[in-house]
């Protein structure tokens, strides 16, 4: 493990301010705590981690205030964070200054269920949120994978989804407002200060300026959440394919039937050679380019209606097919794909698995192609990896898997992800569908956006003069 | 046998969060060092050499529980608590080398008393039983109305107070005798459901005889012939956790070898922390392939009470008294053996209780043996939480499936002011009361 020198500690007057703020227990100084703030999920903070000077536990809007009118006035800079499952190093101090963990700002406040929708604050895990909803027979539909442990702020900061947006939309579809501290420690409220209103075009949308912004340009401490009924029930197809074209021709003839399935996934070969090795007794067919497993969603009958037309429309393709409306054995069906991103793991003996080059997104038509393009980058760098990921739209997660101690391996994993990045804007994609930016994917912005990316620091230095908030991320002004 | 070693494990763990939201400790404070993820990354860093033993880094290791929610919870089962008593462990070895550190040694008459205690009594029934008979001297001839009144248990710690307050009462030694070793299935008609073995635990079998007893009643009334063997010893779980490999080494074999001679088809305990050091004896020898066969045979006979009889028994009738019952899981039965339910389950199944599920049962009470004397403060506040949750459930009696959470759970009770609204019961307890309720109106 590669260590970064310590910043040292914060000087003792702003300390004192934060303690005041805080009180004693909320404000952390000491190494071992630091040393626990120092990353998030990403590969490149378990390289190169990243310590703050000080952390702080908020409880409440007006203390996340305080602490960035602090901050703002000493020019500190000041890491949002939620519960740090992103990919990118989006929550961590590359800076030094100070975490501001908002995890336990985790109340829901409100489930107005007549008008469906919720308020909450920004450290409410998005599953608790559900569980909270169900009596209501509502949800929250975005459904990242780490759904289990990730803040609902952070989904909103990083505009996330999952793999039911092929139906359901992403983040951005459910926020109906949001109350924001800016970096000069000022709260406002988007979407109308006092709107219940499902929807508004009243002035400029703060709101979506602000979802997917990473936590550069303001913090959140509540919102307003769009909710949507529970489906009543759920159906699985699952399917394999002899070439990764007949897959992709599959995928298409099932839109251009009318079908609109709540998910569609792919697996590659050597997804389902290590899911099979992580559990024998799904016993995947192993000869065959691609999985795909697709889910539709509604009333009961209406998914059995589904259910069949989808397999009349595939069944021309594939060459093994399986399928149910029955919940126990959905569940099974689904736990191919459930696995798969711990399983990867296995296909190398003491590997490790990165996740890089993990978020890509290209159109549905070019996926066959960049699959197999993304395989030749890896046998030239004579890496192992498997790919699967959400290919009703296109974003595909890949999965290297490499010995840390293997130095040229390490390295070349490196150009690896950089290949892949590339690939996906040439194939008229883009670098990240749903993870975001952070710090592994600034330098690729440029590039990606081109004279837009000048709009966007100029946006970043109006709200931010001091860019005391959450610097050196998403190649805005360092 | 777990997959891989602690050290091995620890470099597995890429820090994704699955674990963060069922820490109990992380759920109190919020902070990134109370959660497994960041224990993981402390503990490696000890390990490694990265950081340096003292007395910060103890007291971060220290307020982990221990409970393996975590582990349950990880996609690919990072050891947490494996990998912070091997750090432990580090601290202590270093701790008895090098006077350099900052650490305080413990006191000389401490470590003996300890030493005495994990190798010459726990591991030793006889003594236990000792301790046992003058426990009930203790509660029985006075003198623990005596200490109470002259107020002399306020020159002890409150913690130590408040435990002095829930210790069950002791059994006479006349009660206490060896158990049967044969009690045939009660269906004198019918095959029995199997044969089982009991392990009857040491400090279970003394401070809790009754529920012992009751297990193996409610065994042959669920239908199957059960076996105490009485050459079996303490499962070693106290000695492995506290760094006494060989000792526990040494019980794990005495009990492989008590139990293969029974030629039984499952061995039944009704103690969640034992029956996962049980379960995990494979462990002890990853290095001895003639041992590690028979532990593994050994370990896959290993079942929970509720479960064997959720599973292949028969409930009777049994009946409550018209109470609201709630149940908190004991973590290694839940989290280590993965028996999450069965003991609600069978609750459920008793006529004239209603029973409720408590919510955040997924966290650990608190109990994680001595915690409550290490962290008093974060102990209590776990502690205090569950009480809300329990309180929210308007039971009558709280169900618990390990005497370690029977004994928090008591003291929470206790803490409450609620003695008298809320019963602590060991699931085997109230299901033997419930069986015997149904029977005894049948003859009516």
């Amino acid at each position: 493990m590669n260590e970064t020198m310590a910043p040292p500690p914060l000087n003792e007057n702003v300390l004192s301010r934060l303690r005041s703020i805080f009180g004693e227990d909320r404000l952390l100084t000491n190494s071992t705590d630091m040393m626990t703030y120092s990353y998030d999920a990403s590969f490149e903070t378990q390289l190169r981690p990243k310590n703050p000077q000080a952390a702080v536990i908020a409880l409440s809007t007006e203390e996340v205030s305080e602490c960035v009118k602090l901050a703002n006035e000493f020019k500190i800079p000041v890491y949002p964070r939620g519960a740090a499952t992103g990919q990118t190093g989006g929550a961590v101090p590359v800076k030094g200054g100070i975490m501001l963990d908002l995890s336990k700002m985790n109340r829901i406040l409100e489930i107005d269920h007549r008008n469906m929708q919720a308020v909450i604050e920004p450290g409410v895990i998005q599953n608790d949120l559900n569980e909270a909803l169900k009596p209501y027979g509502l949800r929250f539909p975005p459904d990242p994978g780490s759904a289990n442990m990730c803040t609902v702020g952070g989904m909103v900061s990083n505009n996330s989804s999952g793999l039911r947006a092929v139906k359901y939309g992403v983040t951005r579809h459910y926020v109906l407002g949001m109350e924001v501290v800016l970096p000069t420690g000022d709260i406002i409220v988007t979407g109308g200060a006092k709107s219940k209103a499902l929807k508004s075009v009243s002035g400029y949308d703060l709101a979506h300026l602000m979802i997917g912004s990473e936590g550069t340009l303001g913090i959140v401490t509540r919102l307003r959440l769009k909710l949507l009924p529970l489906p009543v029930t759920r159906g699985i197809v699952l399917c394999s394919f002899e070439r990764l074209e007949e897959a992709g021709e599959a995928v298409n003839a099932v839109f251009s039937s009318g079908l609109q399935p709540s998910a569609i996934e792919i697996m590659d070969f050597n997804c389902t050679k290590a899911v099979n090795m992580m559990k024998p007794e799904l016993s995947l067919p192993l000869n065959n380019e691609a999985i795909l497993v697709f889910e539709v969603d509604g009333a009961r009958e209406e998914v059995t209606s589904q259910v069949n037309r989808l397999k009349a429309v595939v069944e021309k393709f594939t060459n093994y097919i399986k399928f149910s409306d029955e919940p126990e054995e959905c569940e099974k069906l689904w736990q191919a794909r459930k696995l798969v991103g711990a399983a990867v793991g296995l296909l190398k003996p003491g590997g490790f698995r990165v996740y890089g080059g993990e978020d890509i997104c290209v159109p549905i038509s070019k996926l066959p192609e960049t699959l197999r393009e993304i395989h030749n980058i890896a046998d030239r760098y004579g890496i192992i990896c498997g790919i699967y990921g959400h290919v009703g739209d296109g974003n595909m997660h890949t999965g290297p898997v490499v010995n840390m101690n293997n130095q040229l391996e390490m390295e070349n994993v490196q150009k690896m992800i950089d290949d892949i990045h590339e690939l996906a804007i040439r194939m008229e994609g883009t670098t990240t569908a749903e993870h975001g930016v952070g710090i592994v994917r600034a330098k690729y912005m440029d590039v990606e956006h081109g004279a837009a990316m000048e709009v966007m620091r100029a946006i970043k230095k109006t709200l931010d003069p001091n860019n005391i908030l959450n610097p050196g991320k998403m190649a805005l002004p360092n | 046998m777990k997959l891989l070693t602690a050290e091995e494990s620890m470099k597995t763990c890429v820090r994704c969060g699955a674990c963060r939201n069922v820490c109990p400790t992380l759920n109190i404070t919020g902070r990134e060092a109370d959660g497994p993820r960041g224990r993981v990354l402390m503990a490696r860093s000890l390990i490694e050499g990265n950081i340096p033993v003292n007395q910060e880094i103890k007291e971060q290791l220290d307020r982990c529980l221990l409970c393996s929610a975590c582990v349950d919870a990880c996609p690919i089962d990072v050891q947490v608590p494996d990998i912070v008593m091997l750090a432990k462990e580090r601290i202590a070895a270093e701790t008895e080398t090098a006077a350099k550190t900052d650490i305080k040694k413990p006191a000389y008459p401490e470590r003996t008393f300890k030493d005495y205690f994990f190798d010459h009594v726990l591991a030793n029934q006889k003594r236990l039983n000792t301790v046992g008979n003058l426990l009930w001297f203790y509660q029985k001839s006075g003198l623990q109305t005596v200490t109470r009144g002259l107020g002399i248990l306020k020159f002890f710690p409150e913690q130590m107070r408040q435990m002095e307050r829930i210790t069950p009462a002791i059994l006479p030694p006349s009660r206490r005798k060896h158990h049967p070793e044969f009690t045939p299935s009660a269906y004198e008609e019918k095959e029995p459901r199997g044969r089982a073995a009991f392990f009857h635990g040491c400090i279970m079998d003394v401070m809790f005889r009754e529920t012992n007893d009751n297990s193996i009643k409610l065994l042959s009334k669920t239908g199957f012939d059960v076996v105490t063997p009485n050459a079996q010893v303490c499962c070693g779980a106290l000695h492995h956790h506290s760094g006494k490999k060989d000792k526990a080494i040494e019980l794990a074999k005495a009990n492989i070898q008590a139990f293969e001679e029974e030629n039984v088809d499952y061995i039944i305990t009704n103690a969640g922390g034992c029956g996962s050091a049980l379960a995990e004896y494979a462990d002890l020898f990853r290095d001895d392939l003639h041992w590690l066969e028979r532990a593994k045979a050994f370990s896959a006979k290993i079942r929970d009470i509720s479960e064997i009889i959720y599973e292949k028994g028969e409930m009777p009738a049994a009946a409550g008294r018209g109470e609201r019952v709630t149940y908190q899981p004991s973590c290694h039965l839940q989290y280590v053996m993965k028996v999450k339910d069965a003991p609600a389950k069978l609750v459920k199944q008793i006529s004239n209780s209603e029973y409720v599920d408590l919510p955040e049962k997924k966290y650990c009470c608190g109990s994680a043996g001595i915690y409550n004397l290490l962290q008093p403060k974060l102990a209590n506040e776990i502690l205090d939480k569950k009480m809300s949750r329990v309180k929210e459930t308007e039971s009558a009696v709280l169900i618990t499936a390990n005497p370690g959470c029977f004994l928090q759970m008591k003291l929470g009770v206790y803490r409450e002011g609620m003695e008298d609204q809320i019963e602590t019961k060991h699931v085997a307890d109230y299901l033997m009361e419930s069986i015997e309720r149904a029977e005894s109106a049948g003859k009516q």
